[in-house]
């Protein structure tokens, strides 16, 4: 198709370059805020330029913390949130390919049965589900420990079902071949399904690492101990800081470097995401 | 290197449908057996009942004399060719053929040594570190032998491993497959749905039809001496002509319709009156000379194909079309009449109720 049309060109790009412009803004804003001093944001015009206090500002979040929000360190925070983003994305991933390998490979009484049970956990986000869960949570110890974080986040098969479509397009002749050259069960699924659904491996962890990374209201619920909060429940504490001043440039310095480990894995699983993309055949 | 013994075969799937039944085939070492028949007739059911991928419900199936039905594909020292060729995508051409041998338990200097043979046999050793998407559709296919080559099984299993290529390529490789059967000197069985093939490659060949053997025997036996009906026109191309009678009221002849008849000078068992189907092949009609043929073709449409021409006709007073294969190049328009011949031992006869082959030859 030739196109030669240089006025909607330009209005394209305009268009474009606007809608980035404005997507950006507000990470440029917290950008600029997180290096100033809290009078400097509470004042008319608010500042669009870099202040000179950025250094002080992000070392004390890294070291100390803030006294007004219980004073944990910024980066144990982090730490404690790519645990759990770690965990969960692990453990679903985990969870669902081996379900989905049994449901889609093997013969057992109930197998349908029991992918629709699967299926139904996706209409049971952990919202709907928090009181029993919590309930359960609390009765097995679990409140305050990084596996009550973590487990029952991870205990719905929600990429079952995206694994289970994808082995369903792999030919049944591989399977046959493979049973051939002597391969059994674990060793079919270690040397051929796992290798060939690296793409979609990928691309869920993207999707559920920022899940997990972004959880709010169940870090809240099972964490009162300083040592387990999580970056975005931190976040959330510095603004409630009462009669105080809100320190606007550290809550804005927070978010500046609670973003960093999402955009990371965006960026470095996106080359592989988009490569076997590309590459995909069977 | 195996003999494999089929006793009574049959497979009964859970829903009560029976896609072979009473397949008894005794396969020599190192012979070239292939199983061929329309799409459904349950060829591949055998296959993968040898290979072990479905299993048996009745009769028996030995290799080497030993009662396999209950082991495992892996453990039954076969390997297969698959049709689509079943390549694991993610690994090289060398990782494809080393799989097997690894899980095994080979060890490294052995299995280098069987795939350095096997890509010199294939002509792969340039492709061998690639990535199967990145080979044709004949390499692929080769890569897929070459995998079960190195195994060194006692039985090579196909499932029609041509189908997918295109016309050219097929000749090639059936070439280089009947080669690579003298070499190995190992039992193969082929499963395919083109006669063409089934007859350039087997050493014998299993016609089947609707879940039964048709006919066991040679490429020549079953040109030659189809056993039914549905033998004669399965194998040959364009296929066996089929002209449906009666056996005539002197038992030596077959009469067409009301009007037309013809005297085949040797009697016909059964008694008259008795439908028949008489079938002769294309190849084997000639023009009489002179005119004074048995048969007159009305001639519909003709095939030229360079070496020969195939004329479509009708027989006046028979039903059902007929074929004829003239040597070169000729002309005919349609609604010519040819006076058509046919030798006496070229002529079929089967019963049209039963399809069976009649013993007319008593010729």
């Amino acid at each position: 198709m030739v196109e030669n049309r240089p006025i909607l060109n330009i209005l394209t790009h305009a268009v474009l370059i606007l809608g980035v412009l404005f997507l950006c803004f507000p990470v440029w804003m917290a950008l600029v805020a997180s290096t100033h001093g809290a009078e400097a944001l509470s004042r008319a015009p608010i500042p669009l330029w870099f202040g000179g206090q950025g250094w002080d500002n992000y070392t004390q979040l890294l070291s100390a913390g803030l006294p007004a929000a219980g004073g944990v360190p910024i980066g144990m925070m982090m730490m404690n949130s790519l645990i759990m983003a770690l965990v969960i994305t692990f453990g679903k991933i985990a969870i669902s390919i081996i379900s989905a390998y049994a449901i889609v490979y093997f013969r057992f009484p109930f197998r349908m049965g029991f992918f629709w049970m699967i299926f139904l956990t996706l209409m049971l986000p952990v919202e709907v589900r928090i009181l029993p869960t919590f309930d359960v949570v609390t009765r097995l110890g679990m409140l305050n420990t990084y596996a009550g974080l973590t487990i029952p986040l991870i205990a719905s098969a929600t990429a079952t079902f995206l694994f289970r479509q994808f082995f369903l397009t792999i030919p049944d002749e591989l399977v046959e071949a493979a049973r051939i050259d002597r391969a059994g069960p674990v060793r079919f699924f270690i040397d051929i399904l796992l290798p060939m659904s690296r793409t979609n491996i990928a691309a869920l962890f993207i999707i559920l690492f920022i899940y997990g990374w972004n959880q709010y209201l169940w870090p809240l619920l099972v964490t009162t101990e300083e040592g387990l909060y999580t970056v975005v429940m931190g976040i959330q504490r510095m603004v409630n800081s009462g009669e105080a001043l809100p320190v606007w440039h550290f809550v804005m310095g927070t978010a500046i470097l609670g973003m960093i480990p999402p955009v990371v894995v965006v960026v470095a699983m996106q080359k592989l995401f988009v490569k076997g993309l590309v590459e995909s055949e069977k | 290197m195996a003999t494999l013994h089929l006793n009574a075969l049959g497979k009964t799937y859970p829903g009560g449908v029976t896609a072979a039944s009473e397949v008894s085939v005794e396969i020599s070492d190192g012979e070239f057996v292939v199983l061929v028949g329309p799409s459904g007739c349950g060829k591949s059911t055998i296959l993968r009942m040898i290979a072990g991928l479905e299993t048996i419900t009745e009769g028996e199936l030995s290799i080497d004399g030993a009662r396999v039905n209950d082991r495992e594909p892996g453990e039954r020292d076969i390997a297969m060719v698959f049709q689509n060729y079943a390549l694991y995508p993610h690994m090289s051409v060398r990782k494809n053929m080393e799989y097997g041998l690894k899980n095994e338990g080979l060890p490294k200097a052995q299995i280098a040594a069987r795939i350095a043979e096997a890509a010199r046999t294939l002509r792969l050793e340039e492709y061998l570190d690639r990535k199967p998407r990145q080979l044709s559709g004949g390499q692929r296919q080769r890569v897929a032998m070459g995998r079960a080559i190195v195994r060194q099984p006692k039985v090579f299993l196909f499932d029609e491993p041509l189908s997918n290529l295109d016309a050219k390529l097929r000749t090639q490789l059936r070439a280089e497959l009947k080669a690579l059967h003298r070499r190995l000197g190992a039992t193969f069985v082929y499963v395919t749905h083109d006669q063409v093939e089934a007859m350039s490659l087997a050493d014998r060949i299993v016609i089947m039809n609707a879940g039964r053997v048709e006919q066991i025997g040679t490429p020549m036996d079953l040109y030659l001496r189809p056993a039914s009906r549905f033998v004669a026109e399965f194998i040959g191309s364009p296929s066996m002509n089929m002209l449906e009678g009666r056996i005539g009221a002197d038992r030596a002849s077959v009469t067409f319709g009301q009007a037309s008849a013809l005297s085949l000078g040797f009697d016909l068992p059964g008694p008259a009156g008795h439908p028949i189907a008489l079938g002769v092949r294309p190849e084997h009609l000639h023009l009489a000379p002179g005119g004074a043929g048995g048969i007159d073709l009305a001639v519909q449409f003709i095939e030229q194909l360079g070496a020969d021409t195939v004329v479509h006709g009708a027989v006046p007073g028979a039903a059902g079309p007929l074929a004829v294969r003239l040597a070169g190049v000729q002309r005919y328009e349609a609604g010519a009449v040819l006076s058509l011949a046919c030798s006496a031992e070229n002529l079929h006869l089967f019963d049209a109720e039963t399809g069976v082959r009649l013993a007319a030859d008593a010729v």
